[in-house]
């Protein structure tokens, strides 16, 4: 380290004391740079100030600790704001608690928890490794509520598989290398580690060539007497660092994922991507879980952004508590550690246990039978504040209050962010669709998703009801969402999905957000699943440019208004910013998972065509507002139009279908989305391996015949009931009858004209190989 | 033997799984299983922890990772095993105990010699493997067997035979191997002595390649007994179709509550233990 500020303290180690009070304005931001802590000068000043105040010059290890604490990926410093505004503030009785993940009550003795988080940088440097990680840190986050995770979601977004190689900037990797490697890494760490993969998606788009998404989502289920908050319960409580070993693997990965990717991220930032070990986590979750069905954990925190640093403040200041940690117990893969880098390290599968003092050897004998290292490292004390002695020497004292202070900004957010100037232009009305549909049916954002899903155990812990590919043997199709069975002796299910609309959300944040709470609600729906809670990563581009927050700011308020309308809890969410490349910003993308309840798993549907001769209809009414649809982004079709969610309309038809699917009137449904009509019906089709005939002109008469085809309009759904069932909307839901199931193909009218006609096998064929021939 | 009173040990390593399911499935039953660490069984453990596996009725080693397949498939798990247990494991099989490996579990039994078990009640050497799937890849999907057993086997006791059913499968390395040289004589002697259990098919009971068999294994063959029968190792999960609503096609079919293909497996062993003791 070149700068003169660092003084070398004298100790038989590394460890320095750093000279703020002298520093110039530069020293300060270069000191920031040096340390890579990322911190700001006004930051900077802010801890001198605190420094003076105390009489005495910070160590490296206490500006490293301030440098996590304070990290956007931390203390969500630009978020905070607006999170407030719109979405912390939506309860209700069922929420039982806030912490590294959401709990909600599921019956009356269980409770599910429930988060969803980026691993976006990462990933984008090692997507193998980065990928794994994400989902060993989101499974501590529900394991640390002393839930057992019992399933994993993963939302994922890619450059165009099919883009040239010398159209990839220099430092950036070839999307095809990017899914793959994510993909493999999902499925080496989540299939070993024997949680199932139940729901997710994959994205494709330009705006992710720079800066791919990768978000993890994970469930679990506990009883509400063994819920845990992340707090010690008191002073002179033993703290018990279990699982894996501490390394210089994953350190400044907070860091990191607080600033803009570079061409140099690779060799630069590698060393901070974490090493996965999915079999240590497997033991880790057993050990956890017995040790806290016998009652010996008052409270546990999981090590994910920050390692030791954040985890021991956050721990203790929640408890009220403060505490003494010995760094030189901590178990180490490799000698030689300086003690900041102990301390801010973020390697895996590692976890925080407070403890009562009597308890703790009952504690670790659990973990010796599993072989996963278990060592107390410090106790609790009164005070707030954090001490840590490394070989004897006291390197670092802080007061939690200011440590935890993290700052907190109203940055300028331009919120004009709509592009009202686009002129609209439609494509040109063709006589048949068939090219189109089966076109669009193989484009990579609508085709069968089985090359990934087939690839991830959806099945292991026995209680997948409803599964992500339904349909005859030999012939699935996409399900809406997946439904568990979580415990053993009830038949209430727990229905999961994920959603998100980039390309909505990019023209128009306010609505593009709602109609990803459309999306995720009826797709709950569409099983016979009630809406429950929503959980959020928010992934977005520097939020220190205006229209960015905006875009940010809109898209929160569209989530926030929505789920407040439908009182759907976000008990836990993660902001993701500087998700931005030498190509670019990412596209603005909040990804939402639902969570629902089924009474009865029993009356659970499936997407699937399930009789000959069986009616179709139509629920929910078809705007002309293309902006954002798969159609306008194939065919150069402009609109600045997208469609508006009716709140209201969205609650009706849900109690409408779900009253419907309870009295096992409902024989299948699918939610239309990506591609309109015609891929959903294309869709049911393929799973049932049966045809269908619909007429277009049956609804909203004076639209083109494109728009009724290709129309995202939210709040719809297809469904089909047993030939002359009555069913009987109330006055908002708008219900039609527009054909019934037939054979061998589908068949689409708009009056008197056919749109399409193709086989089923023909159209199975196109949709299901795509990812198959590119990704082998 | 009262129900009640089976004692069944669901055997684990860190990375075995499915423990709790399987474990599951047999409770439901009414027997009395239990998830035991294998230190428990080595002497390894805590003192009232220790466990002897001749106290129990019946060994289930269930499915997963165990510790991460990293050598190859149950080749750790299969080593520490028998590095600890050999003579015990040895006198268990003899005496006529059921012993039942998933997935994963099938292949700790073919690593540790105890299947295919041909007049030997374990070998020395692995005699056949569990190698990677033709397709390179973990495969999830749902898997259509027909019992090919005459009665040998007294897992498949209660299933019709040339019956077809549904266990999903999940695995990347389910292909079943003998030494190429004399892989046909081994397996017609498999026919020929009633050890084949269940092979792959179709939805409709046809022998069938990829996907429906969808590890490329010889001669579609997804499980195998030992000469006694006691020993019944298979690639695909009947603990994941215990119950119809845990079917890929419930929803087509009906009857969601009722029993599904998977529970005759281990219906049959209890009912086994029983008559037996």
């Amino acid at each position: 380290m070149s700068q003169p500020l660092l003084k070398r303290i004298d100790a038989p180690f590394e460890i320095f004391q750093i000279d703020l009070f002298s520093a110039t304005d530069d020293q300060l931001e270069s000191l920031s740079h040096e340390l890579g802590i990322a911190l700001s000068l006004d930051e900077m000043k802010r801890i001198r100030e605190h420094f003076e105040g105390k009489g005495r010059l910070p160590t490296d290890v206490e500006l490293q600790s301030i440098g996590q604490a304070w990290s956007e990926h931390c203390c969500y410093k630009s978020s905070k704001v607006f999170l407030k505004e719109f979405i912390t503030g939506i309860d209700n009785r069922d929420v039982l608690l806030r912490g590294d993940a959401g709990v909600m009550r599921f019956d009356d003795k269980h409770a599910y928890a429930l988060r969803i988080e980026s691993h976006n940088h990462p990933s984008a440097v090692e997507p193998y490794g980065g990928a794994a990680t994400g989902i060993g840190g989101i499974i501590r986050d529900v394991l640390c509520m002393g839930a057992q995770p019992i399933a994993l979601i993963d939302p994922l977004f890619f450059g165009p598989l099919e883009i040239k190689h010398e159209n990839i900037p220099v430092g950036i990797k070839h999307p095809k290398y990017l899914f793959s490697g994510v993909v493999a890494g999902i499925r080496d760490y989540g299939n070993r580690v024997g949680i199932p993969t139940v729901s997710g998606g994959v994205w494709f788009d330009d705006g992710y060539v720079g800066n791919c998404l990768v978000n993890v989502g994970c469930v679990g289920i506990a009883k509400i007497e063994e819920l845990k908050k992340n707090s010690v319960g008191g002073a002179d409580e033993t703290l018990i660092l279990v699982g894996g070993r501490t390394g210089r693997d994953g350190i400044h990965g907070v860091t990191f994922a607080s600033a803009v990717l570079t061409e140099k991220s690779d060799e630069e930032s590698r060393g901070a991507v974490q090493l996965g070990d999915p079999i240590m986590k497997e033991p880790l979750i057993h050990a956890v879980l017995e040790a806290n069905r016998d009652g010996l954990i008052s409270g546990m925190k999981d090590l994910g952004g920050g390692g030791l640093s954040c985890v021991v403040g956050e721990i203790a200041l929640s408890g009220g508590c403060g505490a003494i940690v010995d760094l030189d117990k901590v178990p180490l893969k490799e000698s030689g550690l300086a003690p900041w880098e102990i301390w801010v390290s973020e390697s895996q599968e590692r976890m925080m246990l407070s403890v009562k003092e009597d308890d703790a050897d009952k504690v670790l004998e659990i973990f010796s039978l599993y072989d996963v290292p278990a060592t107390k490292v410090g106790h609790t004390i009164q005070e707030r504040t954090v001490t840590l002695i490394f070989n004897g020497v006291k390197v670092f004292e802080m007061d939690l209050e200011f440590l935890t202070s993290g700052p907190e900004y109203c940055r300028p957010c331009n919120i004009d962010s709509v592009s009202s100037d686009i002129e609209e232009a439609y494509p040109e009305e063709l006589e048949r669709y068939d090219v189109e549909i089966l076109d669009m049916l193989s484009s990579i954002n609508v085709c069968s998703r089985e090359w990934v899903i087939r690839q991830y155990d959806h099945e292991v812990r026995g209680g997948t009801v409803i599964k992500p590919l339904q349909g005859l043997p030999g012939h699935s199709t996409h399900g809406d969402a997946a439904v568990l069975k979580p415990v053993e002796d009830s038949a209430k299910g727990l229905a999961l999905s994920v959603s998100s609309n980039p390309y909505a959300v990019a023209i128009d944040p306010y609505r593009g957000s709602m109609m990803i709470i459309d999306e995720v609600c009826r797709n709950l729906a569409s099983v016979g699943a009630r809406p429950h809670s929503l959980t959020d990563c928010l992934n977005f581009g520097n939020p220190e440019k205006p229209e960015v927050l905006g875009m940010f700011r809109e898209a929160v308020r569209g989530i926030g208004e929505a789920a407040a309308h439908l009182d759907l809890p976000i008990p836990s969410g993660n902001v993701s910013f500087y998700n931005e490349a030498p190509t670019g910003t990412v596209l603005p993308t909040p990804v939402v998972l639902g969570c629902g309840i089924v009474e009865d798993i029993c009356r659970c549907i499936t997407s699937d065509l399930k009789r000959e001769g069986s009616d179709i209809y139509l629920i929910g009414r078809t705007q002309d507002a293309m902006a954002g649809t798969q159609y306008f982004m194939r065919n150069n079709g402009r609109s600045a139009k997208v469609p508006e969610v009716d709140l209201e309309v969205l609650s009706q038809s849900i109690n409408f279908l779900i009253d419907n699917i309870e009295k096992d009137k409902i024989l299948s449904c699918h939610d239309i989305s990506e591609g309109g009509i015609a891929t959903a019906l294309c869709e049911m089709a393929v799973g049932g391996s049966m045809g269908a005939e619909i007429d277009l002109s049956t609804f909203d008469i004076g639209l083109r015949s494109d728009v009724k085809l290709f129309s995202e309009s939210p709040t719809r759904w297809l469904v089909e009931v047993e030939h002359g069932t009555k069913l009987e909307p109330p006055a908002g839901v708008e219900l039609t009858k527009i054909g019934s199931v037939g054979e061998s193909s589908v068949m689409i009218y708009d009056g008197e004209e056919i749109l399409f006609e193709q086989t089923v096998a023909e159209i199975e064929c196109r949709w299901s190989m795509k990812l198959w021939e590119i990704m082998g | 033997m009262k129900r009640e009173e089976i004692r069944i040990c669901v055997l684990r390593i860190e990375g075995t799984n499915c423990e709790q399911e399987t474990f599951d499935s047999f409770n439901r039953l009414g027997a009395s299983p239990e998830i035991v660490h294998l230190k428990q069984l080595t002497g390894k453990s805590s003192e009232n922890r220790k466990r002897d596996l001749l106290d129990y009725q019946m060994l289930m080693i269930p499915g997963g990772f165990s510790s991460g397949d990293y050598v190859r498939a149950g080749a750790i798990f299969a080593a520490r095993i028998k590095s600890a247990l050999e003579d015990q494991l040895r006198s268990f099989v003899e005496r006529g105990s059921p012993v039942l490996g998933i997935c994963n579990g099938f292949q700790v039994l073919v690593e540790t010699g105890l299947l295919p078990g041909i007049d030997e009640i374990m070998s020395p050497v692995p005699r056949a493997v569990l190698g990677t799937n033709d397709s390179n890849r973990f495969e999830c999907r749902p898997t259509y067997l027909v019992n090919e057993n005459e009665g040998r086997c007294l897992f498949t006791a209660l299933l019709p035979k040339k019956k077809v059913v549904m266990f999903p499968s999940a695995h990347a390395e389910g292909k079943l191997m003998f030494p190429s040289d004399e892989e046909e004589k081994i397996v017609s002697l498999l026919d020929d002595e009633d050890m084949v259990v269940f092979r792959y098919t179709d939805s409709i009971g046809n022998y069938a390649d990829y996907p429906w068999c969808p590890n490329g294994s010889v001669d579609g063959i997804a499980g195998i007994c030992n000469s006694i029968g006691n020993v019944l190792g298979l690639m695909p999960h009947p603990e994941r179709a215990f119950f119809n609503f845990l079917s890929p096609e419930w929803t087509r079919r009906g009857g969601p509550n009722e029993f599904g293909d998977g529970w005759a497996i281990f219906e049959s062993a209890i009912q086994y233990i029983e008559k037996k003791w």
